[in-house]
């Protein structure tokens, strides 16, 4: 009996050291920009794909608003746990990350980032900014394109239209705004009017919309980058009793803006793939650290475009944020 | 063996210290439980994170000794950023040096960051506005202009130097190799570079240095004896011959100085200019100070005190990340530990040291 008890007990503490041995799991750090739906639904993706392949995802806090100041110390802290073998993040500025990304590169953590970039986003040219392993996310100079060319759609090619943006030094939204520029030089009667910057701030972009709609009256369409300037944007049309004639088109496809969609309080949304890109952090980042493989520096999944029309089909259910 | 009177005297000498000893055991806790939380690069991870409300409490310590408040140094910092970034650049585009871009523009910052405290000491002093009210409205102002001088825009394309110093450490040694001050050493191998270790950043030194100047001036000085007494009681102040108008003034500036400084580490760290740069940083260093032992009625309170104020918020943001704990924990924890100094404060007024 004792000794079955002994063998037993060596049994366990072979297997123990066994699984010891093996459990040097590749260990990833997801660094989000802000504590919003787009990030969230990231990290669900990201998760997924880590659980999938056996690797362990440590969420950094979610920034309670945008701007290095509030992501570079949890970034800095994350980091600093000094058990992390890579990093994917979306930087919050295109400059200011620059020199904290390359400390922590440098310090031996390979990074991906995804959402925005740093500078321009091309890392394939030798820059100072050009260390990261890869850029995964949407085009979004490709998706302001699609967006004017869907709103043109519903403005039947023709009228005056306005853009609510939210920051200036931020990449994505200013790749959809320059985009945005250039899909509507294709349709020459129409007309972009302004451009305001809410700064993420709902009634900021309110405001602003509302001044527009006041100074030209005849704006039959507005483009609000993002949540938080797309509802400004609606709440603005509806307070000028505007509801139904000018139509808002708006980006990324959260249940609120799906929802908004539904009740006619927007017209048109572009979904990004952010459950696919923070899957594809961690699956190329998996590539990378055990098969060495060599990354595309520029990694773009595709859009999908809601309308009314579509919004209760079965197949686009998958691009709801959730 | 000990009397009872003694314990007690022990006892009451350790509750004084109560912040400090909690300091400590926050630390303990989150080294214990977390992962490499008590090491080089983390510690001085907690240091800079703190550095805008180590700068801001150092400020309104003042400010609260006198019994007033500075509600304004937050957007202060977004303020004096915005005109150290909008005159670097200016000046960089104009053909200056780098040199002279930085400097000016440090300068300026610092120079027009004097104007607010300025105004507001005018007012709280000589007109009598309540200093809540002064400095509320001087938010809106520093805000307002700080949108105005950016136009709504951060101020980006900085002087490439001011990254360098501001993500530049004193130290760089590499064991056995390289012992270099202030310059980072270049052409390193990647192996190097990750054993490269680097000792105690620019930022905190300088924020280091000018809190430890200021805290001479309130502990040592007549300027800072006259502080106490015009907190204690403005009356008895004025009657001992002391010019409160103008000492309060002062403090209003002395205040503005450190937000205006706050700024421009903003802008060192980040290499932009942002106007809302500071604004979520100044209940945090209000709750410094208190936790420090300042009393809002004035007439206590210390650097000392505050700055283990700060490390006590800063040690728990950085803790709470590093356990990969929600920070929304950390309002709940800060705000619990607020509402414990006020009632030592309140209960213990023998426990809060004068001067």
């Amino acid at each position: 009996m004792k000794r079955v008890i002994i063998g037993l007990l060596c049994g366990c503490l072979v297997l123990s050291l066994a699984a010891g041995a093996n459990a040097k799991k590749l260990r990833f750090a997801f660094m989000p920009g802000v504590a919003d739906p787009f990030y969230f639904t990231m990290e669900k993706g990201a998760k997924a794909k880590a659980e999938e392949l056996g690797v362990e995802l440590i969420v950094g806090e979610f920034p309670k608003a945008w701007g290095p100041e509030y992501q570079v110390p949890i970034m800095k802290a994350l980091v600093a746990r000094g058990d992390i073998d890579l990093l994917f993040t979306a930087p919050t500025s295109t400059e200011a990350l620059i020199p904290v990304l390359k400390e922590i590169h440098d310090s031996g953590i390979p990074i991906i980032t995804v959402d925005t970039y740093l500078g321009d986003g091309d890392y394939s040219k030798p820059s100072n900014y050009s260390f990261p392993l890869s850029y995964i996310g949407t085009d979004n100079f490709l998706g302001g394109q699609v967006v004017a060319g869907a709103l043109a759609l519903l403005l039947d090619g023709k009228g005056k239209v306005f853009l609510e943006n939210t920051n200036p030094d931020v990449s994505s939204v200013i790749g959809r705004e320059n985009g945005f520029r250039a899909g509507l030089k294709i349709f020459p009667d129409m007309e972009l009017v302004g451009v305001e910057y809410c700064l993420d701030v709902q009634e900021t972009a309110a405001a602003q919309t509302a001044a527009a709609l006041e100074k030209d009256r005849d704006i039959v369409g507005v483009f609000g980058v993002n949540v938080f300037s797309a509802q400004g944007a609606y709440q603005a049309v509806v307070a000028a009793g505007l509801a139904g004639a000018v139509k808002i088109a708006t980006w990324d496809a959260t249940l609120t803006l799906i929802e908004a969609l539904k009740k006619g309080e927007v017209d048109l949304i572009l979904a990004q793939m952010p459950a696919e890109m923070g899957s594809l952090c961690v699956e190329w980042g998996v590539k990378h650290l055990t098969e060495g493989a060599e990354l595309p520096k520029k990694v773009i999944p595709g859009f999908f475009v809601f309308t009314k029309d579509n919004v209760n089909d079965p197949e686009a259910q998958q691009y709801i944020y959730k | 063996m000990m009397n009872n009177k003694n314990f007690s005297k022990i006892l009451v000498h350790i509750a004084a210290r109560w912040t400090l000893i909690f300091l400590a055991l926050e630390v303990i806790f989150f080294s214990v439980f977390g992962t490499n939380y008590f090491s080089l690069r983390n510690l001085q991870n907690i240091l800079l994170a703190s550095t805008t409300v180590a700068l801001l409490a150092t400020g309104e310590t003042f400010v609260i000794i006198t019994g007033g408040i500075d509600l304004s140094v937050g957007f202060m910092v977004g303020f004096s950023g915005v005109i150290c970034a909008k005159v670097m650049v200016t000046l960089q585009a104009a053909g200056a040096s780098q040199a002279v871009a930085i400097s000016s523009g440090i300068l300026a910052a610092l120079l027009l960051g004097l104007v607010p405290g300025l105004v507001n000491g005018l007012l709280v002093a000589k007109l009598r506005v309540p200093p809540f009210i002064a400095t509320f409205g001087m938010l809106g102002i520093a805000y307002g202009f700080a949108e105005i001088i950016s136009n709504n825009v951060p101020i980006m394309g900085l002087p490439t130097s001011v990254g360098s110093i501001g993500h530049g450490y004193l130290i760089y040694w590499l064991p056995g190799k390289i012992f270099a001050f202030l310059q980072k050493p270049e052409n390193l191998t990647r192996l190097e570079l990750q054993n490269l270790v680097s000792i105690i950043p620019n930022v905190t030194v300088i924020t280091a240095i000018v809190i430890g100047i200021f805290a001479f001036i309130l502990a040592r000085t007549k300027f800072g004896q006259h502080t106490y007494a015009i907190g204690g009681s403005m009356d008895a102040a004025e009657r001992a011959g002391i010019n409160v108008k103008r000492h309060l003034i002062k403090v209003y500036m002395i205040s503005s100085f450190f937000a205006s400084l706050a700024g421009v580490t903003y802008v060192l760290r980040f290499i932009t200019g942002r106007a809302p740069a500071g604004s979520a940083r100044l209940l945090d260093a209000v709750v410094a100070v208190v936790i420090g032992g300042a009393s809002l009625y004035g007439g206590t309170g210390t650097i000392l005190g505050t700055v283990i104020g700060v490390l006590i918020i800063g040690a728990l943001e950085i803790g709470l990340v590093n356990l990969a704990i929600p920070t929304y924990n950390l309002y709940i924890a800060v705000g619990c530990i607020l509402i414990f100094a006020v009632l030592v404060d309140q209960f213990f007024p023998e426990l809060v040291r004068k001067e």
